[in-house]
């Protein structure tokens, strides 16, 4: 699903948040990604959605050099991918229910189609009595779960994650790896960056640590 | 679903979120279509009587003496020298006395002992439809003016004149009024769609991420130019429609207005009118496009 060939990103006044990375991700995977604050870890998935251009390097999604696509084409790879960003990027004059509604809007569904799927992923995350609310008026949590809800709204092929669980409980980090396992199971790849080691510790999952912009270790979970 | 319906529902929520420069905007474009096309009526209208004016122009070149056949052989000669005429009628002494006495009708007793010849005889000269424009026709007359044996040429100058110069007053306010219903439509709906786009931005933004098609971003922003052109022109037209009625109720009868046989735009200017006004909005909508819609 993923391949990166010697990937490296530098921002301006000489900073490296990534140096020749190679990786490839098989489609189906559940992958996760962790290393200390400003390890690159962000900086890798805005890579992979076409957030940010390589400075060097390669990079293919899904058979498609990403940063050739131009156009409709980006736009339709894009509606597969789905991204939760560390910032959740929400519409914050916007009710919850609507913030999850645009994934799939720009891709012309259904609006029953939608209604019913919004209603169901906030059933999913415990979010029912949020529905009707502005995500500016959510606590952290909250938002970071909505952001969650619209990154799988539109069964994308590929989810990327970025520090999901950062705000939440035990019990609500557990609902939420529920969905992500649930998606996975569905076909779609997923990638997590996190610092949350409970989340990585309880599978077999490829496990890899960036430091400073590199890779330190690939590694599996450890199954219980 | 499909895409039209979609974008449909996004220029819905664009236009929920700004109604009021929306409906600013709006009002702008129809006032100026009112403006416009008033004064555009107008203009047709005196077009068109100018048109029945000419229709019945005649100048009357009034001779010193009753002509000789060889004379008036002469003097038609003279004046296709100068132009061409649609026709040349000679009346003579006898035959103005004539036609003074039945226009007068049942007074024509007045004239009883006034003799047959005291009307000066004259030459009724057609011009040609080309010849148009007050100019050419003041040319014309001074031309005949000159002829050998004229007393002096007679045409409602002073009602020409004024005519004239009436309809070049209309031409000047027709194009001035032309040219701010171009620069309300095109600036104002620019100004009330970079309004929105700017207002929107992280929205906009975020519609890429999620993999929104640049057409799916713009034509939100296209159709509300559209509608702002053509509910506009609508409503303008309309309300110029509406105020031709009262005038026609009120002001036709015997009068000056009847003279003008004032009458509404004909169909295919009307729709001439509301598809510029469309044109218009719509190029003022794509510039703001293409300036800040950054895809
Ligand atoms: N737009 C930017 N301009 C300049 N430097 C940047 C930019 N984005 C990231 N960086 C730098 O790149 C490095 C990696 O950042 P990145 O956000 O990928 O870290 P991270 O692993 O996601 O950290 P965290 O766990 O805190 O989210 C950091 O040193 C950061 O300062
Ligand atoms: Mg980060």
């Amino acid at each position: 699903m993923i391949e990166m060939i010697k990937v490296s990103r530098t921002y301006d006044p000489n900073i490296t948040a990534l140096s020749d990375i190679s990786l490839s991700i098989a489609t189906g995977e559940m992958f996760f990604l962790i290393g200390r604050s400003g390890a690159g870890k962000t900086t890798l998935l805005k890579l992979i959605c076409n957030m940010e251009t390589p400075s060097n390097g390669l990079i293919e999604v899904a058979g498609y050099n990403i940063n050739k696509l131009k156009g409709k084409d980006l736009a339709h790879l894009r509606q597969k991918i789905g991204v939760a960003y560390q910032d959740f990027k929400l519409l914050s004059n916007r009710t919850v229910a609507e913030n999850i509604a645009i994934a799939m809007e720009v891709s012309y569904k259904n609006p029953r189609t939608i209604r019913h799927r919004v209603r169901d992923l906030l059933d999913q995350l415990q979010l029912v009595d949020k529905h009707d609310t502005l995500t500016g008026e959510l606590s952290r949590g909250e938002q970071q779960r909505v952001a969650l809800a619209r990154s799988v709204a539109n069964s994308p092929r590929l989810i990327l994650v970025d520090e999901p669980t950062g705000n939440l409980d035990a019990s609500t980090t557990r609902r939420v790896m529920e969905l992500l396992t649930r998606s996975n199971k569905a076909g779609a790849t997923i990638v997590i960056a996190t610092h949350d080691d409970s989340i990585y510790q309880q599978g077999n999952h490829r496990i890899m640590e960036l430091r400073d912009g590199n890779i330190h270790s690939l590694t599996r979970g450890s199954l219980k | 679903m499909n895409f039209w319906f979609a974008v449909f529902r996004q220029t819905g929520r664009n236009l929920r979120q700004t109604w009021t420069s929306q409906f600013m905007t709006f009002l702008t474009v129809s006032l100026s279509v009112l403006i416009f096309a008033f004064f555009y009526l107008i203009y047709t209208n005196m077009l068109g009587a100018g048109d029945r004016l000419s229709d019945d122009l005649r100048l009357i070149v009034y001779l010193e003496d009753e002509p000789g056949p060889q004379m008036q052989e002469q003097l038609r000669r003279k004046i296709q020298n100068f132009d061409d005429v649609e026709d040349i009628h000679f009346i003579s002494k006898e035959e103005a006395y004539q036609r003074f006495a039945m226009q007068l009708g049942e007074n024509s007793d007045v004239l009883q002992d006034m003799p047959t010849n005291f009307l000066p005889a004259s030459i009724e000269v057609v011009p040609l439809k080309s010849l148009r424009g007050y100019n050419q026709i003041k040319l014309f007359s001074e031309y005949l003016a000159n002829l050998p044996g004229t007393e002096k040429v007679q045409y409602g100058q002073e009602w020409v004149e004024r005519f004239y110069y009436f309809t070049r007053l209309l031409t000047i306010v027709v194009f001035l009024s032309g040219t701010l219903l171009i620069l309300t439509a095109t600036f104002m709906v620019a100004y009330t769609i970079r309004l929105t786009i700017m207002g929107r931005q992280d929205e906009l933004e975020l519609l890429k991420l999620v993999g929104a098609t640049n057409s799916y971003i713009r034509m939100p922003f296209l159709i509300e130019g559209i509608l702002q052109g053509f509910m506009g022109s609508i409503i303008g037209l309309s309300a110029l429609y509406g105020l031709f009625q009262w005038i026609t109720a009120h002001f036709t009868g015997p009068g000056l207005l009847s003279l003008f046989q004032f009458s509404f735009f004909p169909p295919g200017v009307i729709f001439l009118i509301i598809m510029s006004s469309i044109c218009l909005c719509s190029i003022g909508s794509y510039t703001s496009i293409r300036k800040f819609l950054r895809i």
